[in-house]
C-alpha cells in the first residue's frame, strides 16, 4: 500500500533506522561520523542560542538583574559550557564550509577515466577532509589555552 | 517555497553567521576585559553597528537553526499534512523569538 510520506515535492521511502542510522548502518566512512557529529553541534548550539537568548532577558531588569544573572552563569561549569560551544562552533562552521564546497561541486577535480584502482570521489575529496579537520583541532587548541589562561 | 531555495537561503545564512556569530564570539568570548559586565553591554547596547550585527545574528541564526532542525525531523518521514503544520510552527516559532529577542538590544538602543 502507498504511503503519504514526508517531502513537498515527492514521496520518498521510509527511515526505518531513524536516529540509529546516524551512528551505524554498515561501514560508514569518516565523513559520514562528520555528517553525524554536524548534526550534535547544530542541535548543541540551537539550543545554547535558546538558553542565551532567555538569559538575555535579564537585561531588560536593569543593571542589577543583569549583573546577578552574570555572576550566576560565572562558574567553572559554565566556562566549560562556553568552551564547547566555541569548539562546537569552529567544527560546524568549517564542516559547513566543507559541505557546502561539495554540495556545489567545487571539490569533485577534474573528470578522469575510470582505470583500476578506481578512486571514488569521496576518497578524492579526502585530503579537503583532514586539512579540515587539522584546523578545526587547532583551533580548538588554541581557545582552549585561550580560556585556561 | 521550494526545497532548493530553502537550501541555498541555509547556505547563505549559514556563510553569514560564520563571519556575525564568529564576530559575537570572539568580542564575547575571547576578548580581554570583561565583555559581558554591564558597562561592556550597554556601550555595545549604544552602537548601530552592534544593533545591526545583532539582529542580523538573530535573523540568520534563527532561519539557519530552525531549518537545520527541520530537515533532522523531516528524515522521519512523515505525511504530508504533518510537514505542513511542521513548517507553519517553525514559522510562528521563528517570529515569535525574533520578536522577543530583537526587542532586547533595540528597547537598550
Amino acid at each position: 500500500m502507498e504511503t503519504e510520506v514526508a517531502s513537498s515535492e515527492k514521496p520518498h521511502l521510509p527511515n526505518r533506522l531513524g536516529v540509529k542510522g546516524w551512528v551505524w548502518a554498515g561501514r560508514y566512512t569518516l565523513e559520514r561520523y562528520l555528517y553525524t557529529l554536524h548534526r550534535l553541534t547544530g542541535l548543541g548550539l540551537l539550543l545554547y542560542v535558546a538558553l542565551h537568548l532567555g538569559a538575555n532577558g535579564f537585561r531588560l531588569g536593569g543593571e542589577e538583574s543583569w549583573t546577578s544573572a552574570i555572576d550566576f552563569l560565572t562558574n567553572p561549569f559554565g566556562r566549560v559550557v562556553e568552551y564547547l560551544v566555541m569548539a562546537a562552533f569552529a567544527f560546524h562552521a568549517l564542516n559547513g564550509g566543507r559541505l557546502i564546497l561539495q554540495h556545489l561541486g567545487y571539490t569533485l577535480g577534474k573528470p578522469k577515466p575510470p582505470i583500476y584502482p578506481y578512486v571514488d570521489s569521496m576518497r578524492r575529496r579526502r585530503p579537503l577532509t583532514w586539512v579540515m579537520l587539522a584546523v578545526i583541532v587547532a583551533l580548538a587548541i588554541y581557545i582552549l589555552v585561550e580560556f585556561v589562561t | 517555497m521550494k526545497e532548493t531555495r530553502l537550501k541555498i537561503l541555509q547556505y547563505i545564512t549559514g556563510i553569514g553567521l560564520f563571519f556575525f556569530a564568529g564576530t559575537h564570539l570572539i568580542v564575547s568570548h575571547l576578548s580581554s576585559g570583561e565583555p559581558a559586565s554591564w558597562e561592556s553591554v550597554s556601550d555595545r547596547a549604544a552602537s548601530a553597528g552592534w544593533l545591526t550585527l545583532y539582529l542580523l545574528l538573530l535573523t540568520f541564526g534563527l532561519y539557519h537553526g530552525l531549518h537545520g532542525l527541520r530537515t533532522i525531523i523531516l528524515e522521519f518521514s512523515f505525511p504530508n499534512y504533518a510537514v505542513r503544520v511542521l513548517d507553519w510552527a517553525l514559522v510562528v516559532i521563528g517570529i515569535a523569538i525574533f520578536g522577543y529577542a530583537a526587542y532586547i538590544p533595540i528597547s537598550a538602543f
